[in-house]
């Protein structure tokens, strides 16, 4: 069985509308100046064009989405690698399968020590949890999508003489083409968490560092701009990988 | 055309592990001729079918297809029907009718006039050839699994219940489809099925096997006159007769 994909789009009509309420209700709260930790939404607005303007915004995101970039493409290449050896050799799978497990499950953020050991805390280090975070939902859903090709499409590309190439080519590859672009879907989601972990927990840089700054000086205005910019970031690159899925995965 | 060959299946056995799946298989498949396999489920007729086709190892015997004993997959004798019609869903009406050329090497230019010939054959020419699988109905998507199993343009036709997961309508409208092309081509058929009225209505001879571990239990001729789809052959009372035959056979084995 393929995993079931997601065709929706990340945002349609109605996550627009919910949006457009949610911030109506948050600017309403705000101007009741309840606490400081509520600003209203316009107060929020104006401290992210305050932030843009200034360039400080830029230059932050400009840092994380770097060290995104990073560590994304390698964890995206090697993982899809792995991923597909692991499917098709049962060797490969039974060697590796309860390393990816656990670190599945495991909480990465646990990693942080030795991640500061190995790459000490300059902005390779962020690269590197990006990479820790991305990588194995891509190994997984990769491994997934190649053992999910159907039994019938093999026998029958074998019955008509198909070579081990062809058959890796031209059947489990393509088979397993939307459990990947899934994988590498929930993968960048994953890697832009791993971002701010590593920059707000190791590194202080990019718009983690940003984070603490504001949260530590109790600008929270500019605290909200930074985590909505986060958000921005997130919705950006899920959706960019999502114009890829729907450009190869035509046939769904 | 490629002349038809016939089938030698001689003393066959294969097991999976500790299953006893064939013991002793002896089939002689005469060229052209449309043979049935037909018994309850357990009693190997696919695993005998594939093992035609050499995706499965036999542990015992041999399989001949024209002069060629059947070592592994890739022979250019047979080409394989499956149930599920084995399409590939990423590729087009098209692609799917070449892809068994494709993986001959066949050139493209070929390629694409044999796959429009033998989507012509099935009554899929034209419009279709752009769609997805997806698109069609299961009546169709085999239409498209027997393009493909044609184009290459082999001298057997091996076929895995073929119209099991299609309507009764359209079933029919295959069978009679199939009949006419079988007259056509001069292929042979050896046909895996669990319908005795698909059984008798096609064939020349079907081949009950029984089951745990599966054996041939007994030998069928139908000698209906032909061609069946013009005469009307369903509603005749040797039609009817032979059916009750196989239902005494297959009844009795339970």
């Amino acid at each position: 069985m393929t995993p079931a994909t997601v065709q929706e789009p990340a945002f349609g009509r109605g996550g627009f509308a919910a949006i457009a309420g949610l911030l109506v209700v948050w600017e309403l709260l705000g101007q009741m100046h309840l606490t400081i930790f509520v600003p209203p939404a316009s107060a929020v607005a104006q401290a992210w064009w305050g932030l843009v303007t200034d360039g400080t915004l830029f230059r932050a995101a400009g840092s994380s989405l770097l060290s995104l970039l990073k560590g994304f493409v390698p964890a995206a290449v090697l993982g899809v690698a792995l991923g597909l050896a692991m499917g098709r050799f049962r060797s490969v799978r039974y060697l590796l399968d309860g390393w990816i497990n656990a670190f599945m499950s495991a909480p990465l953020s646990a990693l942080v020590p030795v991640l500061i050991a190995l790459f000490g805390i300059r902005d390779t280090v962020v690269a590197a949890t990006v990479f820790l975070f991305s990588f194995f939902v891509i190994v997984v859903n990769t491994t997934t999508g190649v053992r999910g090709t159907e039994r019938s499409l093999v026998e029958m590309a074998r019955a008509f003489g198909a070579s081990e190439a062809a058959l890796f080519g031209r059947i489990y590859l393509p088979s397993a083409l939307p459990a990947v672009m899934l994988g590498l879907r929930l993968g960048v989601v994953q890697a832009v968490k791993g971002m701010v972990v590593g920059e707000m927990l190791i590194s202080l840089v990019g718009m983690g560092e940003r984070l603490i700054y504001y949260g530590n000086t109790f600008l929270i205005p500019e605290l909200y701009a930074v985590i909505v910019s986060v958000l921005l970031v997130a919705i950006l690159s899920s959706t960019m990988v999502q114009a890829c899925e729907h450009l190869f995965v035509r046939w769904k | 055309m490629a002349e038809p060959v016939g089938i030698a299946i001689e003393g066959v056995s294969k097991s999976f592990g500790t299953l006893q799946a064939l013991v002793g298989i002896d089939i002689g498949v005469k060229a052209g001729e449309f043979l049935s396999l037909i018994g309850p489920s357990g009693c190997g007729k696919t695993t005998l079918l594939k093992s035609i086709a050499g995706l499965n190892p036999i542990d015992a015997g041999r399989i001949v297809i024209g002069g060629r004993t059947v070592s592994g997959p890739g022979g250019h004798e047979a080409s394989l029907v499956f149930q599920d019609f084995a399409l590939l869903p990423w590729a087009t009406v098209r692609e799917n009718a070449e892809f068994g050329l494709l993986l001959r090497g066949v050139p493209p230019s070929e390629r694409a006039e044999a796959a429009r010939k033998a989507l012509h054959k099935v009554g899929l020419a034209g419009s279709f050839e752009q769609a997805y699988p997806a698109q069609l109905s299961g009546g169709m998507q085999q239409r498209v699994g027997l393009a493909r199993a044609l184009a290459v343009n082999p001298q057997v036709l091996l076929m895995d219940e073929p119209f099991a997961s299609i309507d009764e309508q359209t079933r029919r409208i295959l069978q009679d489809d199939l009949l006419r092309m079988w007259q056509e081509e001069r292929k042979t058929v050896v046909l895996v099925t669990h319908s005795m009225e698909e059984a008798i209505y096609l064939s020349d001879r079907v081949v009950v096997l029984s089951p745990r571990p599966g054996r041939v239990h007994k030998v069928l001729d139908v000698p209906l006159p032909r061609p069946r789809q013009a005469l009307d052959v369903r509603a005749s009372g040797d039609f009817a007769r032979l059916v009750d035959e196989l239902w005494q056979i297959l009844k009795k084995m339970q």
